[in-house]
């Protein structure tokens, strides 16, 4: 007996349009770069993370909610002429504090970091502003240059918040730091890859410092910002194999060498052994046109969280629990239920409006080791979606309802 | 019922007949039911909430120890027959008649569980050697392995209280999966979409290759065999020769084209499905150009060609090609003075100039270094695209998304029945009840039932949950009625489903 289907609920406030449903442009012929650090997918390019975010909704910034947004500050200010960031005194005062022992941490002596921050917190004038940014012409700039109150040289136009990328500023120590390439997605002091330590970068690289004493009428005085503030877009293991494998947009890359689709496949087998599974349920609803989203599973006790064209747009419909099966049907849960999880999952799952449905990865009995080794063997797996859902005695009484 | 008038302690006697006074106690007893207070989330120790439990429970209490009264001619008389495992009737039987018991050897019998539910009901006295049995008699003596268990009556008693009609289910009665097969839905299989979308390729006649092909015939005919290269056999002549025929237009002396298909072309006999090639060397072997515009290649005709290469006992004498070469346009085509140029240049311009070229020792080599240099050009990465696993879609091509999906589609979907009926059906997992909507009830009639509204699976709390061996049985003994499965946990039961689901492919513009 098959189980309806019930179409998505749209959400109340939609802010966005959805660009492309998969990040595939063939005029542009974009290929995407990714590096495999310490388990971790991340995309560090902000053009690339962009893409791939805002087509398809692959990954998540590591530094925000959905898509990579985070800035050094949240307001910002028109100032002769420019927009800057806008910090507080305090948080300013932390920023540098932050600087200093990210530099301590790298060998420096004390004497040297107070000069560094020093020479870090002069006050800036706007004209060494408006150099700066004329010469350096940044990633970010978008095509929505045409803002009135902006001169030529003008900043990041911060209309709404998706239009800002991860703001990289840079450090000015690093000028004089021989950095080592630890690029550790979180830490503050990343630098950046380009090799030569120019001066400019793409981003302003300015703020303007408000002082605590008045709240209104703070007097706001623009300084460097003390760090290079970069945030990357982390992909799980099974969105970076499917845009390698099923699109080929995206190329992974081990220690500055990119890696074929096997060594790709035996790396993320060898980094969680039920791979295949998830990843099989990973493709076959990404091949029906859904986005399966895998962070947010862990808020409803899931796997996966399905999606109607993006989480922007629709509210998840389906909370998906993938098991692995055999040829006898026989399962060898992931993850044993019993009538009081079922029971409690269901009941979570209906109290936020969605439907549970486990996705039975069926492996045919004479599929070997070696077959296993490759994507290959994709194509010989089943995959059965099954709809758990209660049923309530009396109140079917009442209603003329399909069970 | 207790008898108090008697009083005396010791010996006490219980009549069921009740006194007068004692009837009308029950009769004007209070139909309220005990009202659920607000509840308290935690124990205050004061006394009023103390006072307040104690009187919510004495309430619940009194009204359990309440026993019922009824009117003896109301009740209908039965006899338990172990044997046989059913209750006979020997009163004619009231309402309840209409949705339960059947007719055998022209007596109204009930079924154990039915007989139960209508004790509890107050409708019906069961006898057993002559003696009434009591409610806990009846859950002794009816309730066993033979019959139906505490749980599955427990459940019984759950929906037939809601008003459901609850029947037995027999497996017997369900058509036989032969029957039901005939109607199931066409099974989805990938690989027959695959094949719809294969095109079909004409057969070209071997015997008039250059005449009848033209280039962009063969251009097409070449890129869907590039789609079919891995599926056909490399020695199929009708499709490699068109191929071969859009080079054979510029002139002999090509040393990479594939030897074993142009080694057949000349012969009609049956081509060998070979893939080892018989080797020609075409630099010795000379095709005239006769479209070439220079006289000198012609003298006079056509000199008989190397009886070596010819088969068989055939022989061929000199050949006069100044007919056929008046026939032909030789004519200049008129061109304007930049394609003129564009033509010198073109003319000038030789493939076979490039030392890369030149390396390729065959046809398949060319293609390897075009589809080289392409993917260095069009940013298709070597180490994706020259291992041995590809990705499924190339990104420089456009494709329309739905198209896109149905190609990156490699597992295939597959529903509840498929390959349910080779299990070997299971003991633990079977269905016990057909369950009818209540509002069937005024039509329904007991020989002729009609299709149940869902079917009933009963087990414990603590069994483990049914896998996905066991929801494809159920399903599979269901037949299209969907199964409800009751989980009983002392006395509470939940139901849930399992149902089988296909997500729709979603393609928006």
């Amino acid at each position: 007996m098959h189980a309806d289907f019930r179409a998505p609920r749209r959400r109340l406030r939609v802010t966005e349009e959805l660009e492309a449903p998969l990040p595939l442009s063939p005029r542009e012929r974009s290929h995407f770069r990714a590096e495999l650090l310490n388990e971790h997918v991340l995309v560090c390019d902000p053009e690339h993370s962009q893409k791939i975010h805002d087509q398809g909704y692959f990954g998540k910034g590591v530094l925000s909610r959905s898509r990579p947004e985070h800035g050094i500050s949240d307001q910002w200010e028109q100032h002769d002429g420019v927009f800057l960031p806008v910090v507080s005194q305090a948080r300013y005062e932390e920023l540098l504090k932050w600087a200093g022992s990210a530099l301590s941490a790298q060998g420096w002596d004390e004497e040297a970091v107070h000069q560094a921050l020093l020479r870090l917190s002069q006050p800036i004038q706007m004209d060494d502003v408006r150099n700066q940014m004329g010469g350096g012409e940044e990633a970010e700039e978008n095509g929505e240059r045409g803002e009135k109150n902006l001169e030529q040289e003008g900043g990041v136009i911060p209309q709404k918040k998706r239009s800002r990328r991860g703001s990289e500023v840079e450090t000015e120590a690093k000028r004089s730091c021989s950095s080592d390439q630890d690029s550790d997605s979180s830490s503050d002091c990343s630098p950046d890859s380009d090799p030569d330590p120019a001066p400019l970068v793409p981003g302003p690289g300015f703020l303007l410092v408000v002082s605590d004493s008045e709240a209104g009428g703070g007097v706001r005085e623009v300084r460097r910002t003390p760090f290079f503030l970069s945030e990357y877009l982390q992909l799980s293991l099974e969105e970076a194999f499917f845009l390698v494998y099923s699109l080929g947009c995206l190329s992974v890359y081990l220690h500055q060498k990119p890696l074929s689709i096997l060594q790709l496949w035996r790396t993320f087998r060898s980094l969680r052994p039920d791979f295949v599974s998830s990843y099989a349920a990973y493709h076959h609803f990404r091949s029906k046109g859904w986005v399966p989203k895998g962070g947010g599973g862990t808020k409803y006790g899931v796997d996966l969280m399905l999606y109607r064209k993006g989480p922007p747009f629709y509210h998840a419909s389906y909370s998906v629990v993938i098991e692995r099966a055999d040829d006898a049907f026989r399962a060898s849960p992931l993850r044993p239920f019993s009538w009081r999880s079922l029971a409690a999952l269901s009941r979570i799952t209906a109290n936020v409006s969605k439907e549970l449905m486990l996705c039975y990865v069926i492996y045919p009995a004479d599929l070997s080791e070696a077959e296993l080794d490759s994507p290959v063997c994709l194509s010989r797996l089943k995959v059965q979606e099954v709809i758990v859902s209660r049923w309530v005695s009396s109140r079917e009484r009442a209603e003329q309802d399909d069970i | 019922m207790a008898d108090q008038n008697n009083t005396d302690d010791k010996g006490k006697f219980y009549s069921e007949i009740l006194s007068p006074s004692e009837l009308f106690a029950a009769r004007s007893r209070s139909h309220k039911i005990p009202v659920r207070g607000q509840k308290d989330f935690f124990p205050d120790d004061s006394d009023e909430q103390k006072r307040r439990l104690e009187q919510s429970l004495n309430e619940h209490w009194s009204l359990l120890s309440e026993e019922r009264v009824e009117r003896l001619g109301n009740l209908v008389k039965g006899e338990w027959i172990p044997s046989e495992q059913i209750v006979e009737l020997q009163s004619p039987a009231g309402k309840f008649w209409q949705t339960m018991g059947f007719s055998a050897n022209g007596k109204q019998c009930l079924l154990p569980e039915e007989a139960l539910y209508l004790m509890e009901c107050g409708n019906l006295q069961v006898f057993y050697q002559d003696l009434p049995l009591s409610i806990q008699d009846g859950y002794e003596k009816f309730l066993s392995a033979n019959t139906v268990s505490l749980q599955q009556y427990q459940v019984f008693g759950h929906l037939k209280r809601l008003g459901y009609v609850v029947l037995r289910f027999d497996p017997s009665s369900e058509s036989s999966s032969y029957a039901r097969q005939l109607n199931l839905p066409q099974s989805r299989d990938r690989a027959g979409r695959t094949l719809k979308r294969k095109r079909s390729l004409s057969p070209t006649p071997s015997s008039t290759p250059t005449a009848t092909c033209s280039r962009a015939e063969a251009q097409e005919e070449c890129s869907t065999e590039k789609m079919e290269e891995d599926k056909c056999n490399e020695g199929e002549e009708d499709k490699k020769l068109p191929e071969a025929q859009s080079s054979a237009d510029e002139g002999g002396g090509r040393s990479w084209w594939m030897t074993d298909v142009l080694g057949d072309s000349d012969k009609d006999s049956g081509h060998g499905s070979k893939s080892v090639s018989s080797c020609w060397d075409f630099s010795s072997i000379s095709f005239p150009d006769l479209g070439s515009t220079s006289r000198e290649h012609f003298p006079g005709g056509l000199a008989p060609p190397d009886p070596s290469l010819l088969p068989g006992d055939l022989k061929v004498g000199f050949c006069d090609v100044g007919a056929w070469r008046q026939k032909i346009n030789l004519r200049q085509v008129k061109m304007s003075a930049s394609e003129q140029k564009k033509e010198k240049y073109r003319r000038r311009w030789d493939v076979n100039k490039n030392r890369e070229v030149r390396r390729c020792r065959n046809w398949a080599e060319y293609q390897e270094l075009m589809a080289r240099r392409k993917g260095k050009r069009e940013g298709r990465p070597a180490h994706l695209w020259n291992r041995e696993v590809t990705p499924l879609h190339d990104p420089t091509q456009p494709i329309a998304t739905g198209e896109l999906l149905e190609k990156i589609s490699v597992t295939k979907p597959t529903h509840l029945l498929e390959g349910a009926s080779r299990l070997k059906d299971a003991d633990d997992w079977r269905i016990c009840f057909n369950v009818y909507q209540p509002d069937t009830v005024a039509d329904f009639k007991k020989s002729n039932p009609g299709k149940p509204y869902s079917r009933m699976c009963v087990c414990s709390f603590d069994d483990p949950v049914p896998d996905l061996r066991a929801i494809k049985l159920l399903a599979y003994q269901s037949g299209d009625i969907p199964v409800v499965i009751a989980v009983v946990d002392y006395g509470d039961i939940s139901f849930y489903t399992f149902k089988d689901f296909q997500l729709p492919t979603d393609v928006y513009p």
